[in-house]
């Protein structure tokens, strides 16, 4: 098919939209969802600042898929952290410990995180760095961003989901 | 960028898939999790008609235990699944090292078995946006004739960077095709060709389906090196199997990886190994013949005289890892 409509669930919200096979994944969040938190990058698979969690909660890259693939299929974006409001402990660590410079990598780098942390709420030094290294900040590096989601269980308890 | 325009097809299984594969004109494409062919596309490298959807076939998913004890991975099984699947895990650890050599975890979250195995080759004359390759030309890959990185070449040359082709030869894995037609099973080694236009012996209507792995209690050391950690292409890889235990090994079978257009097996040097063993001599007199069985190489991605080095080193690291295994 050359298009087709396909029910996207993105942060809980189930949404059908008509794509073209000519759509990654990505282009259906920003272009038709206007979710604009997850950003474009290289398109190509290199730097990981598309990153969205599947509906296992595992990084994915979502320029590198095409749209037509995903039907059916639980996506959380960036958007789909916060609750009511308040931001998801990574999130607020990430604020707290100052992980952030110019910003455009941080959806990406907070939802590779996100995926680490969905699949060990304690992880280690190899975890973290496993998890986080697709995904590539051109202003800094890493050193923040690993202490922030060491830190993230200080903010566990001002979460209300 | 969008992708260029194309039929998507997903079939929901492996007869409705072959079916499409027999049905169809025009070029068709498989897609696994798309991280090879969906990169390639938006280069305009592959410009296909139909993407064949192979990634959700419940057929291909999976690892089962054979009656003879081998292990069967479904082609479309994402290398984070198989990294995961006890199964794997507990036979061949080395193989589990080769899988989460592939890429970042987030490409092996999307990557399937099967999509790494038919990795297109690459070539920095290739793998770049169309206006860069159109100002420098066509070659054997992306028109009719002409080779960038060796003038005059009658083959593309282009290199075969997939990480877990060399450590599953190591294991003498077989890898079965699926058509209308029938199916065939064949050696992995015998699966890829010196040749970086069609890398492979899949026919038009294949579908790679499954890998088997027959059961080993040989030691298995696989080594990749990068230029970066976390995630690169590789500038070279080693697979290295062996009987026995220490530095006494009677069989042997050694698989470099990256640095030629299919992987090489390299016999000369596993003879040399089981002839003296796996002490300093033994890592000497394998590494003495590594030139010739390498043959001509290409200055991609890194120099030829580099790639030789990396070569003997990569043999030399992965013996003495071997040696020190425990049995």
């Amino acid at each position: 098919m050359r298009k087709g409509l396909i029910t996207l669930h993105v942060n809980g919200d189930a949404h059908e939209v008509l794509v073209s096979s000519q759509h990654s994944l990505l282009d259906v969040l920003r272009g038709k969802l206007k979710l604009m938190g997850t950003k474009e990058g290289c398109t190509t698979g290199s730097c990981g600042v598309c990153t969205v969690n599947n509906g296992r909660g595992e990084a994915v890259l979502s320029c590198l898929t095409p749209a037509l693939e995903w039907d059916g299929a639980h996506i959380t974006t960036i958007e789909g952290l916060e609750r009511n409001g308040c931001l998801a402990p990574i999130q607020q660590a990430f604020v707290a410990y100052h992980a952030v410079q110019c910003g455009f990598c941080t959806p990406g780098v907070i939802m590779s995180a996100q995926a680490v942390l969905n699949a060990t709420p304690n992880p280690s030094e190899d975890d973290i760095n496993d998890g986080l290294a697709g995904v590539i900040c051109r202003c800094t590096g890493h050193i923040k961003v690993k202490e922030a989601i060491r830190h993230v269980g200080e903010f566990a308890a001002t979460f209300k989901e | 960028m969008l992708l260029p325009e194309h039929d998507f097809v997903k079939p929901r299984t492996l007869a409705e898939g072959l079916a499409v594969l027999r049905d169809s004109a025009g070029e068709i494409r498989l897609l696994g999790g798309g991280t090879d062919v969906v990169f390639n596309m938006r280069c305009r490298l592959l410009t296909p008609d139909t993407l064949l959807s192979l990634k959700d076939l419940p057929e291909l998913q999976g690892v089962a235990v054979l009656p003879d004890g081998s292990l069967r991975l479904g082609a479309a099984s994402r290398l984070t699944d198989l990294i995961a699947s006890p199964l794997v895990r507990e036979r061949y650890p080395a193989l589990v090292k080769a899988f989460r050599a592939v890429a970042s975890r987030h490409v092996r979250n999307l990557a399937t078995l099967g999509g790494n195995l038919c990795l297109d080759t690459r070539c920095w004359f290739t793998n770049q946006t169309k206006e860069w390759r159109d100002a420098k030309g066509p070659c054997l890959k992306t028109g009719t004739e002409g080779c960038h990185a060796i003038q005059g070449s009658p083959i593309c040359v282009a290199l075969n960077n997939a990480d877990s082709p060399p450590a599953l030869i190591a294991l003498d894995a077989t890898v079965t095709l699926v058509s209308y037609r029938g199916e065939r099973t064949l050696p992995l080694q015998d699966f890829y060709r010196e040749d970086g236009v069609r890398h492979t012996t899949r026919e038009a209507d294949e579908i790679l389906a499954w890998v088997t792995v027959p059961p080993t209690s040989d030691r298995l050391v696989f080594l990749k090196e990068t230029a970066r950690q976390g995630m690169d292409f590789s500038y070279g890889a080693i697979a290295i199997r062996a009987n026995g235990a220490g530095a006494s090994a009677s069989r042997l079978r050694i698989v470099l990886g990256s640095l030629t257009t299919a992987p090489r097996v390299l016999e000369s040097a596993a003879e040399r190994l089981a002839a003296l063993g796996l002490g300093d001599d033994g890592i000497e007199a394998a590494c003495a013949v590594l030139r010739d069985a390498l043959g001509p190489l290409t200055n991609l991605y890194s120099p030829a005289a580099y790639k030789r080095e990396l070569a003997r080193i990569l043999l030399r690291k992965a013996v003495l890892e071997l040696r020190e295994m425990p049995a």
